[in-house]
């Protein structure tokens, strides 16, 4: 068999995969974009003309940005003592890919039992005697937020930690030597270095938090939902494909805009560190 | 000082809501409740002895074997042609493979539910296959692709040349260097199949049901504590895997960057 024969064949069984998925996202445009056989945008104007889904997609992009500011603010300093950490890393390491690999179910139910009415919280509010009632700390925005950075935040320490542990220590110590304060060090050293690694854990966290459904299902209020919980919700009890396709195209849209500006800021600046096209 | 502070903070806040929920399934409450009010195994009994949640138990371990095996194979023989034949733009083929962990997943579950439903697909166990297959390629890919380009070609080349055949030289030059990488990304596809729900839930039916897709739909219709022995059980059996894996490779490999 001829060598370029050979590579088709190697490649086949992945490519039909990713034909299988390439083919379902572009029906699932189409589908979207077409009623009674021709082109109309009815669906989309039915979502955009409706208030309590113009607020649910509100609702989505804030509770993303939300979770994905403080996955960075918590993630940040994590990663960076992970990376710079002298003793035994594996055993952070294994702290932060192990509860990343349990089932978001398993995580999600965690919270519920957490912050439930009969919960640890709870528990120890009316144990204390600082409230007589179960205090509702769940089926709210808090609780989404809480859930959804707690699932999402080892990916932004994932990308940060892969990304820090390959900038030489040497650096900062040069920096502080000739003088640099920590902030400036931070500023003018770390940050840019590091800022590839930023820039791919939000963009994992922001896009995995605009598509959730399983976090605010279980952690949210019944009226709060979001683009996912309501493509679920639109699928599952009404049936609605056409406008299921609608809300997951726009959800596409919406995290595309995010994502691509920050992809081509990524090249950018990776380019930038590696010393190409520099001024 | 703030970094080791918040560092700590965090490392025991991520594991934190799993541990709850492993000693709060040994509970001898009807109900759901933290610190638990006594100590049983019942709801394990319960658990062990339903025959429903066991069978759901064993197509979740069948699906995520399948899917293992199957997105391994081809992500190895993808890797093989982009690695080893010089695909022409192989890196954009290989930024296509990784673009099913960045689509949002209830995007995806729609996707899916159309595509299952042409096929005819919808609610049956070929299809949880095919979808599976499908979103653990990104994660397959990557391990076995690594191990081919850090494995030296110079090996097979002088396995060649001492007239050894390609065959005798695949099983064991080539396998065994790309050995750990290989069962890395089993592993580490089965995980992600295992604990697959956000897009499995669109495409279950009343013939195929999966796991952490029944803990879902319990934990929104009841608080039994059963649902917490099963979710210790999915625990235990991840913390295997992330055992192994550790074994194998080393927990520092998802921290390297290619």
């Amino acid at each position: 068999m001829p060598r370029s024969a050979r590579t088709a064949l190697m490649l086949a069984p992945s490519a039909l995969l990713m034909a299988v998925f390439v083919v379902g996202l572009v029906r699932l445009i189409w589908s979207s974009v077409v009623l009674d056989g021709q082109f109309d945008l009815a669906h989309y104007t039915a979502i955009f003309s409706r208030s309590d889904y113009v607020a649910m997609l509100g609702r989505t992009l804030r509770t993303a940005a939300l979770t994905t500011l403080f996955a960075l603010l918590i993630g940040y300093p994590t990663a960076y003592y992970v990376a710079r950490y002298r003793g035994n890393r594996n055993v952070l390491l294994l702290l932060i890919i192990f509860p990343w690999l349990v089932s978001i179910v398993v995580r999600s139910y965690g919270w519920v039992v957490i912050l439930g009415p009969r919960g640890l919280i709870n528990s120890f509010l009316t144990w204390s005697g600082l409230t007589d009632r179960p205090a509702p700390l769940m089926y709210n925005d808090f609780s989404v937020v809480l859930g959804l950075v707690h699932v999402l935040c080892p990916f932004m320490i994932i990308a940060i930690v892969s990304v820090l542990m390959q900038i030489p220590r040497n650096l900062e110590e040069a920096s502080m030597s000739l003088g640099g304060r920590p902030v400036h060090t931070f500023a003018t050293v770390l940050l840019p270095l590091s800022l590839p690694g930023i820039l791919t854990g939000t963009t994992l966290v922001y896009l995995m938090a605009t598509g959730a459904i399983v976090t605010p299902l279980l952690l949210g209020g019944l009226g709060d939902t979001m683009l996912g919980t309501e493509i679920f919700q639109e699928v599952m009890h009404f049936f609605d494909y056409p406008k299921a396709a609608a809300l997951a195209t726009v959800l596409l849209v919406t995290a595309l805009a995010i994502v691509l500006p920050i992809q081509l800021l990524e090249r950018r600046v990776t380019r930038r560190l590696n010393g190409e096209g520099a001024p | 000082m703030t970094s080791r502070i918040v560092a700590w903070a965090v490392l025991l806040f991520l594991p934190l809501p799993i541990v709850i929920v492993v000693l709060s399934s040994f509970t001898s409450a009807g109900y759901l409740s933290f610190p638990i009010e006594g100590v049983s195994l019942r709801w394990y009994a319960e658990f062990l002895g339903s025959a429903d949640w066991l069978k759901v138990l064993g197509t979740s371990a069948l699906l995520a074997l399948i899917g293992a095996l199957v997105s391994t194979g081809a992500s190895f023989a993808a890797a093989w042609a982009v690695v080893r034949h010089g695909v022409p733009l192989g890196g954009s083929y290989e930024t296509l493979l990784l673009t099913p962990l960045i689509f949002p997943h209830a995007a995806i579950g729609v996707i899916m539910i159309v595509t299952l439903a042409g096929l005819g697909w919808l609610g049956t166990f070929t299809g949880l296959v095919l979808v599976h297959c499908i979103l653990t390629i990104p994660y397959a890919y990557r391990p076995v692709a690594a191990a081919l380009r850090k494995a030296d070609p110079a090996l097979e080349e002088a396995a060649a040349s001492l007239g050894a055949r390609p065959w005798r030289i695949f099983w064991l030059v080539s396998l065994p260097a790309v050995r750990p990488g290989l069962v890395t990304s089993l592993l580490f596809s089965f995980i992600i199949s295992f604990d697959e729900v956000t897009v499995t839930m669109f495409l279950v039916g009343p013939f195929v049901m999966t796991l952490p897709v029944q803990v879902f739909s319990e934990v929104l219709e009841s608080a039994s504590p059963i649902i917490a022995a099963v979710s210790a059980a999915l625990v235990l059996f991840t913390s295997l895997m992330v055992f192994v894996l550790d074994r194998v490779i080393g927990i520092q490999f998802f921290v390297e960057r290619d």
